[in-house]
This record gives structure tokens, sequence and C-alpha cells, in this order.
């Protein structure tokens, strides 16, 4: 079998990591697909250093888009922004650590596609466009 | 005449294809169909040995091609029962045949305040055309509501049916629910109060027998490659009188009869609205489509499909956590659109996919009916001529596999 329902993934999906808001998020992200209902919103608090210091997520949709979300808020914890910004597809689709095929890879790239939504309209940063 | 089911499935050699190494099992026709060889071996024979530009060349080959464009003009005439060949006006698609009518007919006929009634199973290429020229025209759209079980409400009609509606667009069967919709009783209303009626028929025609005069519509729009046919054809059929009344659509050679420096005259139908080099090939690959259907019979095509389909449904059905979209077996066609116990389609697709299983997952080109269901995305398996009971059997298992597969994922 194709092995993208990994394990992992489908915990992911079963069981979010920060999922939720946020208090006061600094940063708001989000993006949603009406061809298929994926929806992702994404929130982030920065610390005085200007890193990621909490990040929460809701949304709905397929298990690539959700688990992808999960596992996305994982990895940019603690990372600048200027990372934030300059996070590659590839990057995202390897945190995954599974397959995803072409026909997938929008799925899994909606976390993504709502960050660099939200970094385009966080005013304290206007340059940070990914 | 009952279909032969194996010599069907002989003729579509695509059937042969292994998918993830299980035997290709294709329910996506209502998105696009299969081609059989005598299709297949008509476009390779027009490009090998009789091809040339159409309607232009004196010599042997353009006559030659000319003839077998024109030939498919015919056959797909008859098909329908149109009165007359000139009648059938050869579009790229169903998508094109309806925004030539809103383009023309409708800059020509819809003003402020006038109405063009649709229906909410309409797929997006019957809407959109329309609120482009009602968005121009000042014109207003209104929409026939559905009801739960997916058919059009009826007893609403007349109420809808005032001096305002100048057209109603309505489909012929829905691509999401399968109903078929009683366009007859339709254009029978919609007439008495003066309407136009087009008929999107680019699921009815591929799969149930149609005639024009019967159904009494003015424009009928279809698509070659949901009917077995390419791509890159479709038809507008219209009633004559109408046609002769519209201005053409693009403008170009072919649609002419005299062009002087400020100003033209056009061409006779149907080539008023062929403007430039058709597609020639494709327009003989849909002639021999038609033949191949007409040599299977429609009556006995759709006969299939419905026992086909009721089958389907019984089996889907009875697997726990399944919504069935749409009207009992008896009212709809091939189409089978379904939600299975909270998993997203896109998941439930890609899963039957490693099955060799080819389902759509999304909204299918019909946002607001979705709307109108509560739903964003739906899975449909949509089965054709060449389509098996077996096969049926096959998704049914596929599905429980994939519950067991996410089942993990609580
Ligand atoms: C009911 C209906 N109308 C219109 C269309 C559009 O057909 P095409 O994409 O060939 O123009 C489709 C097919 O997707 C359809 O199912």
């Amino acid at each position: 079998m194709d092995d993208l329902y990994r394990e992992h993934i489908l915990d992911h999906y079963a069981h979010p990591r920060n999922r939720g808001r946020l208090e006061a998020p600094d940063i708001i992200a989000d993006a949603d697909d009406p061809s298929c209902g994926d929806q992702v919103h994404i929130e982030i608090a920065l610390d005085p250093e200007g890193r990621i210091a909490q990040v929460a997520f809701e949304g709905e949709g397929c298990i690539v888009s959700m688990a992808s979300a999960s596992i996305f808020t994982e990895h940019i914890k603690g990372k600048s922004l200027e990372e934030l910004a300059s996070l590659t597809e590839e990057e995202v689709l390897a945190m995954l650590d599974a397959p995803v095929g072409s026909n997938r890879r929008r799925c899994a790239l909606t976390p993504l596609t709502a960050l660099r939504a939200g970094l385009r309209t966080y005013p304290k940063n206007p340059s940070s466009d990914g | 005449m009952k279909l032969d089911i194996e010599r069907v499935r002989a003729d579509f050699p695509i059937l042969l294809r292994q998918i993830h190494d299980k035997p290709l099992i294709f329910l996506d026709s209502a998105a696009s169909s299969q081609k059989p060889l005598p299709v297949l071996q008509a476009m390779e024979a027009a490009y090998r040995q009789c091809y040339a530009n159409v309607h232009r060349g004196v010599y042997t080959l353009s006559e030659e091609a000319t003839c077998s464009y024109e030939a498919a003009r015919d056959k797909v005439a008859s098909f329908i029962n149109a009165r007359a060949r000139e009648e059938v006006i050869f579009t790229r698609n169903t998508t094109e045949a309806i925004n030539l009518v809103a383009y023309t007919w409708g800059r020509a006929n819809i003003g402020p305040g006038d109405r063009i009634l649709l229906t909410e199973m309409e797929h997006h290429s019957n809407i959109v055309p329309w609120q482009v020229l009602a968005q121009e025209r000042g014109a207003e759209l209104v929409y026939l509501p559905v009801t739960d079980d997916g058919r059009l409400q009826m007893d609403r009609l007349d109420d809808l049916l005032d001096e305002r509606v100048k057209l109603v667009a309505v489909t012929m069967m829905s691509n999401v629910l399968g109903t078929i919709t009683p366009v007859r009783e339709i254009v029978r209303r919609a007439h008495a109060i003066g309407a136009v009626v087009l008929v999107d028929g680019a699921q009815g025609v591929p799969h149930l027998p149609v005639d024009v005069q019967d159904i009494g519509c003015d424009f009928l729009a279809f698509s070659g490659h949901k009917m077995c046919g390419p791509s890159g054809i479709g038809v507008l059929y219209g009633r004559e009188a109408l046609l002769e009344g519209m201005p053409p659509f693009l403008g170009g050679g072919d649609m002419i009869r005299r062009v002087e420096l400020h100003r033209s005259t056009w061409n006779d139908l149907p080539w008023k609205f062929e403007a430039g080099t058709p597609a020639i090939v494709e327009g003989i690959g849909l002639g021999a489509a038609v033949d191949y259907l007409e040599g299977l019979g429609m009556e006995a095509v759709a006969a299939h499909e419905r026992e086909t389909v009721a089958y389907a449904l019984e089996r889907l059905a009875a697997l726990p956590g399944m919504r069935i979209l749409g009207p009992p077996a008896e009212a709809r066609g091939g189409v089978v659109a379904f939600t299975f116990r909270d998993i997203h389609p896109h998941d439930l697709a890609h899963l039957l996919d490693l099955e060799g299983i080819a389902v759509r997952a999304g909204h299918h080109c019909a946002q607001p009916l979705h709307k109108r269901l509560g739903l964003v995305a739906t899975t449909r398996a949509s089965f054709y001529l060449y389509n098996t009971p077996q096969e049926a059997d096959r998704l049914a298992e596929a599905l429980e596999k994939a519950a067991r597969i996410l089942g993990k994922a609580g």
C-alpha cells in the first residue's frame, strides 16, 4: 500500500497538536480551498525577540491537510520570522515524512499557504512577504 | 435488446489497464468517458488517410475531410432527432455552447428587469454564463429549488414562471445527484408563458435516448467527450428560426459570406456560428461515437446503466455511515455521489485509487447545490455502459477497506 496514510499521519489527524486559539496572537493566517473545503486557521504569538513563542491552529479538511497543519505547528515553534518567511514547499513536505504525490501536494501545503497569506498582512513586518 | 457487456468492454482498450497493480475500475465517466476502438480508429484513419482543412480546398483530400466532418453533423442531427442539419452547431463543449447562446441570443433578447430561471442543481457552466449576462444586461437570476432528496421542486415552477422570465436553462440530468429532470414538462410550462428553454444535455445525451422534437426545447447543449467521443468537440442544437435570428458569436473565417473592409455578411447556418478552422478530426470522432452508441441502442445503454446503478445503490446503502445523495434508482441516471463516515472525499478518492478505482472528489462544479445540501464536497462514482455490478461490489469492498485503514484515525 501507498503509505501516505502512515501511522504518525493518522495520529496527528486524530490527535492534532496545538489545536485551538491563542489569547493574543500577533499573526493570524488563513487558507481555504473552496474546491474541497479544506480550511486552516493558524494563530502565532511572538516573543520579544520576534521568535514563535506560541502557535495554535483550527481547521477542517482532509487527513493530509489536517495532519500537515498539526505537524507544521510543531515544527515552527521557536523559529524566527525570517526563518518562517523563507520556508519552502519542499521543507514543509519533508516535515510530513510521508510520500506526497502531486495529486495531494495542495492538501499538504495548506498550512504553508495560510502562513504566507498571514505574513503578507502582518503589519510589523511587511518585508517578510514569502 | 440487452447490452452484451463483455463485448462492450472489449471495445474499450483502456479497460485493460492496471492501476497500482489492480484492474482499472473507471467510475468517472460523468467527468469524461473512455473511448471505444471505432472512435480511435476513425480518428486515426482521418489523420492518416484523409486529413486536410475543410470547406476550402477543391482538391480530393479537402473534399474527403469536408465530407466526413459534415457527415458527423448529419449523424448528430439524426441522433437527437433534429429537424435539420442546420440546427446542429459544433462547439468545443457544453460550456462553449451555453456561452454561445448567452452571448448572442442573450445579449439580443435579455434586458433590464428580465429574469432567467435556473435550478439549484445546475453545473457551473449553466450558471456562470447567465450571471455574466445578467450583470451586463441588468437582468435577474432566479432558481427553482431542489428537494432534500434531490429532485426539482416542480410545484414551485409555475410561481416562478411569470412574464418577466425570458429564458429557462435547466439540466437534463444532474451531474451530482443523478436526478433525471422532467425537461419535457418544464419546456411545456415555460413555453406557455413565452420563455425560451435551453437544456443542458451534458449528462443527459450520453446516457438517455434524446429527441429534441419530443422534448420541445429551443436549445440543447452537450459535449462529445462525455459520450465516447473525443474532447474538443461539443454541440449546440438550436431551433432554426432562433438561430437565424441570432447575431454571430465569434468572427473570422468560415462564418462569413462576404468580407469588405468595414463590414461583412454572415454565412448560412450552421457555419455562421463556426468561426475559424473547426475541430475537424474531433468532429469525425464524434460522428463515430454517435454511430457506436446508436449501434448499441440508447435504450439498451440506459437500461444497462439503470440496472447497474440500482445494484450499486443497494450495495453502497448497506455500508454503515453511507449517505447517498439524490433520489432512488428509478429517478436517476448513472451518477452516485455520497459521503462516507466523515471521511474527507480527497482521502477516500486517494484510497480508492490505490485499489484501481477512479472516482471524483470535490464539488463537481456544483457549489451552489452542495451548499444547498449542507456539504462542501462529496465523492462521486459515475457509471457508464462499460461498468458492471461486479465493479460496484469492488467499490463497496474498497470503501470498507478505506474505513478500516482510516479507522486507526479514530
Ligand atoms: C451537467 C453538466 N453541464 C455542463 C458540463 C460542462 O461540460 P464541458 O466541461 O464539457 O463543457 C458538465 C460536465 O462537467 C456537466 O456535467
